[in-house]
C-alpha cells in the first residue's frame, strides 16, 4: 500500500525546551543537535530525567520545541503525522482494551482516515511479522505483556512509516523477553527500512540495535557524546558475548560515569 | 460486591421470618408494622388499582429518565470537547446538584400541568449523576492512548471518537444505575404534590389516612421494587460490558473539579443560572404574579410591605429545619464512618452491611416516609430517622468502597509490627477513610435537606417543608419561590463549608 516509501532524514537543529516548575523555568533540553540519516537506526541513552523522552515527544509532535527546529525530510513532524509517515510506540503499549489485536493495529489508519484496499492482508502480514499469528481476534487483556508490546510495534508499522519513533518500547519487559524482542526489532527494522529513533536505558539494547548512539547528560539535558556502532548486520544473538561488544559497553559506561562525576562536582 | 447467594438467601429468610412473627404478634408500634403475609394479601385485594398507578409512575419515570439522560450526556460531551462550556455552566450544574428536588415541586406544578411536572422532576433528578459520571468517564482516559491518536495527527474530535466515547461506557452505566432509582423518586415526588388521579405517589398519599398499614407498605414496597429493578438492570448491563463489577459509585455524584477560568468566566458562570431562570419564565410566558423572577423575589423579600412578615416566617422555618438537617446528617455520617472503619478491622461487619446498603440505596427512601410515620409517629424522631437513613447508606457505601482501595500492605505492615486492632484502626483505617468521609459529606448535603423537608411536609408540619406546603395553600407564590431558592443556597453554603473544612484539614490536620 505504501502510504509512503521515501526514507527521510530526521534532524534536530539546536532544539531547546524548558518546562515550568512551580513558576520557575526548568531547562530540560539545551542545544540539541542530532542527525539521524535516512534509513539509519539511532539510539538515545542517558540517565532518567535527562530529557530523552521529551526529545522523542518533540519528534512525534506531542511537544513543541521552544527554539530550534525538528524536521523530517525537511518538513515538520506534524505534517508527516497527518500523512501516516510516522510510526510511534511507547513504553506502555497503550492498546485500547475494547479493540481486538487486528483493530488496535488498524487504529492509526482510523486516525489519518485512510483505509488502503489490501488493509486486511497487510495487517495479517504484520501480525505474522511480530509473531502473533492466530491472535488477531484476541483482546489486549487476553495477551501477555510481551505480546501486547508486539501489537504496539505492529501498530507503529501499519502505515508503512518512513520514520519510527520508539520510546523505551521494551522497557517494561523482563530481560529474557527483552533480548528476544531486540532480535525481532532488528529483523523488523531491516525489512521496513525506516529511519528509527529509539529511546532506551538499556546499554546493550542500544548497542545491539543502533548504528549510532547519542549519550545524553542531565540538567540541563544535552548530548554528551555520540558513538558509532558498526557491527555488521544482521547481528547475531551471541554478539552480546563478543569482547568487541563489551568494549563498546565499557565506552558508554565511562561516558555516563564521567557525567555523573561532573554533576556531583557541580 | 461478592454475591454469596446461599448465605444471603439465609439472611433474607431469617429476616423475613422475624418480620412475619413481629407483624403477626403486633410487636412493633402497636401493629403499625404489618407482616409480609398481610402486605401480600392486601396487595392481592388491591391488584386492580396497582396496574394504573404503577403504569403512571413508570411512564413518568421512563420519559424523565430518557430526557434527563440525553441532556446529561450531551452536556458532558460538550464540557469535554469545549472546556469553556464546563466553566460557564458551573453555576447551573452547582444549582442542579444542590437542589433538593422537593423544593421545586410547587414551582413546576404552577408552571406546567398534566404529566409534564413529573417528566421534568424525573429528568432533573437524573441529570446530575449521569452528567458527572459521563464527565469522569470521558476525562479519565488512558493518556497514552490519547498520545497515540495525537501522534498520528488526530485532533480532539478524533480522541473523542476513538478513545473517550468507548472508555466512558463503564462510568456512564455506573451513573445510569444511580440515576434510575432517582427517576422513580422524582416521579413520585411530583405526584405527592400533584393531586393527579394515577401514580404510586398519589396512591400512597391517598391511602395515608385510611388506617391500613398493609396497603401503605405494599405501595412503598412496589415503588422500591421498581427502583431496585431499574438499578439492577444497569448493574447487569455494566457486568456484561466490563466483565467485572467496578466501584463506580464513588465517582458519580460529587461536583467535578473544574479549572478556574478568568474573572469574567466566573461572573458569567454565577449569573447564568439567574439568566436562565429569568429567560425560562419570559419564554414560557407565565404570569409574573405566579412566577417570580430574581427581581420579583428581591422585591418580595426586601421591598414589599409584606417583606417583614415574610422574613420572619422564613427565619422561623429555617431555625426549625437547619438544626435537624445538620443533626441528622452528622449522625448519618458518623454512623457510616464508624461502621465502615470497623468493617476494615472486622470484615464480617462490612460483608453483612454492604449488600443491605447497596439495596437500600436503590430505595426511594422518601417514598417510604408514610411508613416511617406509621412506625415513629409525627414528632422530631421521624425527621431525624428519615434524614439519617437518606444520608447513612450512600455515605457507608462511599467510605467502605473507598477504604477497599487502601493498600492491604499498609494494614499488613502494622500487623507485622504487632499493632493491636485499635492501633491499626487509628493509624491506617481512620486517616485513609477521611477523604472519603468528606466526599460522602458533600453528597449528603442535598439529600439531608431533602429528607428533612419531606418529613416536615408529610409528617411533622413544621419548618421549611411545611412553609412550602402552606404557601401553596395560601397561594403565596413569593414564599414558594423563596423556599426553593433559599434551600438551594443553604445546600450550597453547607457544601462550601465542607470544602473549606476539607482544605483546612489537608493543610493542618495531617
Amino acid at each position: 500500500m505504501a502510504l509512503s516509501s521515501r526514507p527521510s532524514d530526521l534532524l534536530f537543529d539546536n532544539v531547546e525546551k524548558s518546562f515550568d516548575l512551580r513558576g520557575a523555568p526548568l531547562k530540560v533540553l539545551e542545544k540539541i543537535d542530532l542527525a539521524c540519516p535516512a534509513g539509519s537506526f539511532t539510539a538515545i541513552i542517558g540517565p532518567s530525567g535527562c530529557g530523552k523522552s521529551t526529545l522523542l515527544r518533540i519528534a512525534t509532535g506531542l511537544e513543541h520545541e521552544d527554539s530550534g527546529s525538528v524536521t523530517i525530510g525537511g518538513e515538520p513532524p506534524t505534517t508527516l503525522a497527518h500523512r501516516g509517515e510516522l510510526g510511534v510506540a511507547f513504553q506502555d503499549p497503550a492498546l485500547l482494551p475494547w479493540r481486538s489485536v487486528t483493530s488496535n493495529i488498524a487504529l492509526p489508519l482510523d486516525v489519518i482516515g485512510k483505509r488502503p484496499r489490501d488493509v486486511e492482508r497487510r495487517i495479517d502480514d504484520l501480525i505474522e511479522l511480530v509473531g502473533l499469528k492466530g491472535f488477531g481476534d484476541a483482546l489486549p487483556a487476553e495477551l501477555s505483556g510481551g505480546m501486547r508490546q508486539r501489537v504496539a510495534i505492529a501498530r507503529a508499522l501499519v502505515t508503512d512509516p518512513s520514520v519510527l519513533l520508539l520510546d523505551e518500547p521494551f522497557g517494561a519487559l523482563d530481560q529474557i523477553l527483552r533480548r528476544q524482542m531486540n532480535q525481532e526489532m532488528q529483523r523488523i527494522w531491516l525489512e521496513s527500512q525506516a529511519t528509527t529513533l529509539l529511546v532506551t536505558h538499556g546499554i546493550d539494547e542500544a548497542i545491539f540495535l543502533a548504528d549510532q548512539i547519542a549519550i545524553m547528560a542531565t540538567s540541563p539535558g544535552r548530548v554528551a557524546a555520540m558513538i558509532d556502532v558498526d557491527f555488521p548486520r544482521p547481528r547475531p544473538p551471541d554478539l552480546l558475548r563478543d569482547p568487541a561488544f563489551h568494549a563498546v559497553c565499557d565506552q558508554i559506561a565511562e561516558v555516563l560515569a564521567e557525567q555523573l562525576d561532573a554533576s556531583k562536582v557541580a | 460486591m461478592n454475591l454469596q447467594i446461599p448465605a444471603q438467601v439465609q439472611y433474607f429468610l431469617v429476616g423475613l421470618a422475624a418480620w412475619e412473627i413481629a407483624g403477626d404478634l403486633d410487636l412493633v408500634a402497636g401493629g403499625a408494622l404489618p407482616s409480609p403475609r398481610e402486605i401480600v394479601s392486601q396487595a392481592w385485594l388491591d391488584r386492580a388499582d396497582y396496574g394504573g398507578h404503577i403504569a403512571a409512575t413508570l411512564q413518568a419515570a421512563t420519559i424523565g429518565f430518557i430526557i434527563g439522560n440525553l441532556v446529561a450526556i450531551a452536556a458532558a460531551l460538550c464540557f469535554v470537547r469545549w472546556p469553556i462550556t464546563a466553566r460557564l455552566s458551573q453555576g447551573i450544574n452547582v444549582a442542579l446538584f444542590a437542589l433538593p428536588p422537593i423544593a421545586i415541586v410547587p414551582i413546576i406544578l404552577i408552571a406546567f400541568d398534566g404529566m409534564t411536572p413529573r417528566y421534568i422532576l424525573a429528568a432533573i433528578s437524573v441529570y446530575f449523576p449521569t452528567m458527572t459520571a459521563m464527565l469522569v468517564g470521558l476525562s479519565q482516559i488512558d493518556p497514552r492512548a490519547a498520545d497515540v491518536v495525537r501522534a498520528y495527527g488526530g485532533g480532539p474530535f478524533a480522541i473523542l471518537r476513538l478513545v473517550r466515547l468507548r472508555s466512558s461506557m463503564p462510568a456512564l452505566l455506573g451513573g445510569l444505575r444511580v440515576a434510575a432509582p432517582n427517576a422513580v423518586l422524582g416521579a413520585i415526588l411530583a405526584e405527592f404534590g400533584g393531586g393527579a388521579r394515577w401514580g404510586l405517589g398519589t396512591y400512597l398519599l391517598g391511602s395515608l389516612g385510611q388506617a391500613n398499614p398493609a396497603r401503605l407498605w405494599g405501595i412503598g414496597l412496589a415503588a422500591t421494587l421498581i427502583a431496585g429493578l431499574a438499578y439492577f438492570a444497569f448493574v447487569l448491563m455494566a457486568r456484561k460490558m466490563t466483565g467485572a463489577t467496578r466501584a463506580v459509585t464513588i465517582a458519580s455524584g460529587a461536583l467535578p473539579q473544574t479549572e478556574r477560568g478568568g474573572w469574567i468566566t466566573l461572573i458569567v458562570a454565577i449569573l447564568l443560572p439567574f439568566i436562565v431562570w429569568w429567560l425560562l419564565l419570559t419564554l414560557l410566558g407565565i404570569s409574573p404574579i405566579v412566577a417570580k423572577t430574581p427581581f420579583g423575589l428581591v422585591d418580595y423579600l426586601f421591598l414589599a410591605t409584606t417583606a417583614e412578615s415574610a422574613q420572619t416566617r422564613l427565619l422561623e422555618a429555617l431555625l426549625e429545619t437547619l438544626p435537624l438537617a445538620l443533626l441528622g446528617m452528622a449522625a448519618g455520617l458518623a454512623i457510616a464512618l464508624g461502621l465502615a472503619v470497623l468493617g476494615e478491622i472486622k470484615p464480617a461487619i462490612a460483608r453483612t452491611l454492604m449488600p443491605v446498603a447497596l439495596v437500600t440505596q436503590t430505595m426511594p427512601l422518601v417514598a417510604l416516609t408514610p411508613l416511617l410515620v406509621l412506625l415513629l409517629g409525627r414528632g422530631i424522631t421521624v425527621t431525624i430517622a428519615i434524614t439519617i437513613s437518606v444520608t447513612f447508606f450512600p455515605a457507608f457505601v462511599t467510605i467502605a468502597q473507598g477504604l477497599q482501595l487502601v493498600s492491604r500492605a499498609a494494614f499488613d505492615l502494622c500487623r507485622a509490627y504487632g499493632a493491636s486492632p485499635l492501633r491499626e484502626l487509628w493509624l491506617v483505617a481512620l486517616p485513609s477513610a477521611l477523604p472519603y468521609l468528606f466526599a460522602a459529606a458533600k453528597l449528603a448535603v442535598p439529600r439531608a435537606l431533602l429528607g428533612v423537608m419531606i418529613a416536615e411536609w408529610l409528617a411533622t408540619g413544621r419548618g421549611l417543608g411545611n412553609l412550602m406546603n402552606q404557601s401553596r395553600g395560601f397561594l403565596d407564590y413569593g414564599m414558594i419561590w423563596t423556599v426553593a431558592i433559599v434551600s438551594v443556597l443553604i445546600s450550597l453554603a453547607f457544601y462550601q463549608a465542607i470544602v473549606l473544612i476539607e482544605r483546612w484539614w489537608q493543610r493542618h490536620g495531617q
